[in-house]
């Protein structure tokens, strides 16, 4: 597998190769090689099967990090393919025509996360979010309380008891402010 | 056209008689999968109610709700989760974060009503179908978002430890003490079973955000002995704490210690409250230990002046003439009552009530009077022989090595009896180089003592004979007569006498066994001495007791006669122990207040 990684390396700038388990492993492009790497590796290494793709918030570093899973029948390996984007800017090429089904990951991610994937059909379309119209609700800043208290009405019924007072009311009522 | 075109169509029917991969339609049961986040469950008795899985909710969708049959007791609110499903969004973090480990889901995800109120129930009190399912989300195998473990604290080696009176607890630093604050989860199932009802969860909260001075100012709002109850404390705290359901509970005392240490008694000032204006009536406090001086503390905070009268050369009661200073230094001790002194607090040292002054003296010029003189006397070992100069009295031992006396204990030495007094008083024979015995009449697991101070005893080197009842004690023969005795015990076996009381001994006949030793140490309880207590005084007592009322009040008095009288400590209360004296010091120092005030009298 070290060959493979260094031809990534050489023709795109991927780094980073690790081994989860014998048979995967994952590798960090930079996100303008992606396209072209995912090609590569769909037609030149036998990745032909694009078996998942999705996103991580990484809010902490600013960027949303795209993860693309491709298998290869032949060798029985999977390869995840990692690529960061600017959070403030999310936009990526999409792969629509390298994989006719990314389509559907690419409208989810934009539904959840709010990342573009300009010239995907689609992109634009409720997922699974019907009526949705708040921020993407998988980013990791999203106020899920927040949104629930501005979007619902609060439940007639609900009372709560703070553990410290509920005792002293109960076992020393006593005892002096 | 090939063959195989022919053949192949049949070759299917040798899979005709297999388990067909097609799915029978319709489907009846939809179950989830094992791991699948579905309704809670919660084993409500081993839930105790601490609001952790409320606190960390992301939609606010717990409640804690009273549950009928459910009473707060020691270490359980009482009160359980209620989840919304109307908020729920199946997270799971309640279930990692539950210190117990009492909640947790099943996989049972379909529940069709037509009435929305149903989806807000309590797991584990309104019952539901998947009450104990086997299968459901479970908190991974190690994962865990709380700490299990304390951070560990250095404490001298036990061969180093024997060796002088350096204090054996060498306390936090910085970085430790706020990582240990960081396992807190301010749930305060703790503040209920503290005596004295420190808000410990506000402390720990100061400790994790670095703000001593506002930690210090908590730990004085109900205790001015922060410097010994960090180090001595019976942290009845600790034994509630929600944490210590999955782990070690939260080192509440080490982490009160850390404030107290940290801050320099010249910086208290700055941090605690001022005294109030004079309200110029005057307070006599007899007995100068916690209990008093805690007394001592908030009737200055009120404008009183108070004088507290010791007999003793030094101030501290049993915290500096009972507890050996490898457990509570005097120069910690000696902060604390400085810091009380440095009101205004006036401590009249050395000077005995009842025989320099009476009470009713102290009645004649005070407004109000408060009795904090505990269990000065111990009791003896009530066999044949017990006046044999070798037998000696754990308090008298301790409070001797306390002023730095000669004792003179000897080679071998046995303590008789299971307290912390005998733990003590083992240890400090242990330190004066003697091989100690000690001899307990029930089991180690009946021994009043702390267990940490059993354990270290005999971790010390002292060897602990248990089940052994005193039967007499006789005069060494030759020589050594007068300067040794033998100490003669039956051993004994626990009998169960009666349904639901803890085993008795009884002594096995002829089973009499016999020790030579320099020392014989009695520490088996003390008693009150209320000589100075004279019947004009109007002091109720019972069984040795002054009896007091819920304010703490035993004596209203009435001038001319002269002052109320007010009452605690281990002379009142039966926990016996320091927190305990200081939450009545407290109390009887508010309850004077009202009474000498007219406020709510």
């Amino acid at each position: 597998m070290n060959e493979l990684a260094t031809r990534l390396a050489a023709r795109y700038g991927a780094r980073g190769w690790h081994d989860q388990r014998a048979d995967l492993a994952t590798i960090v492009l930079d996100a303008d090689r992606l396209r072209d790497a995912l090609a590569y590796l769909r037609d030149q290494e036998g990745y032909r099967h694009l078996s998942f793709a999705t996103a991580i918030d990484n809010i902490e570093r600013g960027v949303f990090t795209l993860v693309y899973t491709l298998r290869s029948h032949d060798k029985g390996h999977s390869l995840i393919v990692h690529a960061d984007i600017d959070r403030q800017k999310p936009v990526v090429d999409s792969i629509h025509l390298l994989w006719a089904q990314a389509w559907t990951y690419q409208r989810e991610m934009k539904e959840w996360y709010g990342i573009d994937f300009p010239g995907s059909p689609r992109v634009d379309e409720e997922f699974v979010l019907e009526g949705w119209e708040g921020p993407p609700m998988m980013r990791r800043d999203f106020d899920s309380l927040a949104y629930s208290d501005a979007t619902y009405a609060e439940r007639p019924g609900r009372a709560t008891s703070d553990p410290a007072r509920h005792m002293k009311e109960q076992l020393y009522p006593e005892a002096a402010e | 056209m090939d063959i195989k075109d022919f053949i192949a169509p049949f070759a299917v029917w040798k899979r005709a008689f297999e388990k067909p991969f097609t799915v029978k339609k319709p489907i009846d049961e939809r179950p989830g999968a094992p791991r699948y986040r579905g309704f809670h469950i919660n084993d409500a008795e081993r839930c105790v109610g601490c609001g952790t899985c409320e606190a960390i909710c992301m939609n606010k969708a717990i409640d804690l709700v009273p549950v009928e049959g459910r009473e707060a007791k020691e270490g359980d609110s009482g009160l359980r989760p209620r989840v919304d499903y109307g908020r729920c969004c199946w997270c799971a973090l309640c279930v990692d974060i539950c210190p117990s480990g009492s909640l947790n889901m099943s996989n049972e995800y379909l529940w069709i009503d037509s009435d929305p109120d149903v989806f807000r129930y309590t797991p584990g009190v309104d019952k539901k179908p998947w009450d104990g399912a086997e299968l459901g989300y479970r908190r991974a195998e190690g994962y865990r978002l709380l700490d299990e473990q304390r951070v560990p604290m250095a404490e001298l080696g036990h061969r180093e430890a024997v060796k002088s009176f350096l204090e054996l607890v060498q306390g936090y630093s910085r970085a430790q003490a706020e990582k240990e604050a960081d396992r807190c989860v301010s749930c305060g199932l703790c503040i209920a079973s503290c005596p004295a009802h420190m808000d410990i969860p506000g402390y720990i909260k100061a400790v994790r955000e670095g703000d001593l001075d506002t930690g210090l100012r908590l730990l004085y709002e109900t205790n001015p002995f922060p410097e010994a109850c960090g180090r001595i404390c019976t942290h009845l705290c600790e034994g509630a704490c929600s944490i210590g359901t999955g782990g070690d509970p939260v080192a509440i005392r080490w982490l009160k210690r850390y404030i107290a240490d940290q801050v320099e008694l010249s910086a208290y000032a700055k941090a605690l409250p001022r005294a109030e204006p004079s309200v110029g009536k005057k307070v006599a406090v007899v007995g100068a230990g916690p209990g008093g001086l805690s007394a001592a503390y908030y009737l200055a905070l009120l404008g009183y002046e108070v004088k507290v009268y010791e007999k003793d050369g030094e101030a501290g009661g049993m915290l500096r003439y009972g507890i050996p200073e490898y457990r509570l230094p005097y120069p910690a001790l000696d902060k604390d009552i400085g810091y009380i002194e440095s009101l205004g607090v006036t401590i009249k040292r050395g000077v005995a009530i009842g025989k320099d002054l009476s009470l009713s003296d102290l009645r004649r010029d005070y407004h109000a009077v408060y009795l904090s003189t505990g269990l000065p006397v111990a009791y003896g070992l009530e066999v044949p022989g017990d006046k044999h100069p070798r037998v000696l009295d754990g308090v008298a031992v301790l409070a001797a090595a306390t002023r730095g006396e000669e004792l003179g204990l000897g080679k071998r030495v046995a303590v008789i009896g299971g307290g912390n007094v005998a733990m003590d008083a083992a240890r400090t024979a242990l330190r004066h180089g003697a091989a100690v015995d000690i001899l307990y009449r029930r089991r180690e697991e009946d021994m009043p003592a702390d267990a940490d101070e059993i354990r270290e005893a005999k971790a010390e080197g002292a060897r602990l004979i248990e089940k052994s009842i005193p039967v007499e004690v006789k005069d060494a023969a030759g020589a050594l007569a007068g300067k040794a005795a033998l100490f003669v015990w039956n051993e004994a076996e626990m009998v169960q006498k009666e349904e639901g009381k803890r085993p008795v001994p009884e002594a096995i006949p002829g089973a009499l066994r016999e020790e030579l030793y320099d020392s014989i140490i009695a520490a088996i309880g003390q008693g009150p001495d209320l000589s100075y207590v004279t019947e004009e005084d109007g002091v109720p007592m019972k069984r040795f007791k002054p009896l007091v009322d819920a304010r703490g009040m035993a004596s209203p008095g009435a001038s001319p006669k002269g002052g109320a009288i007010f009452a605690g400590g281990d002379l009142v209360n039966d926990r016996k122990d320091a927190i305990s004296a200081i939450a009545d010091g407290h109390r009887a120092a508010l309850s004077i207040d009202r009474h000498l005030s007219g406020k709510g009298a």
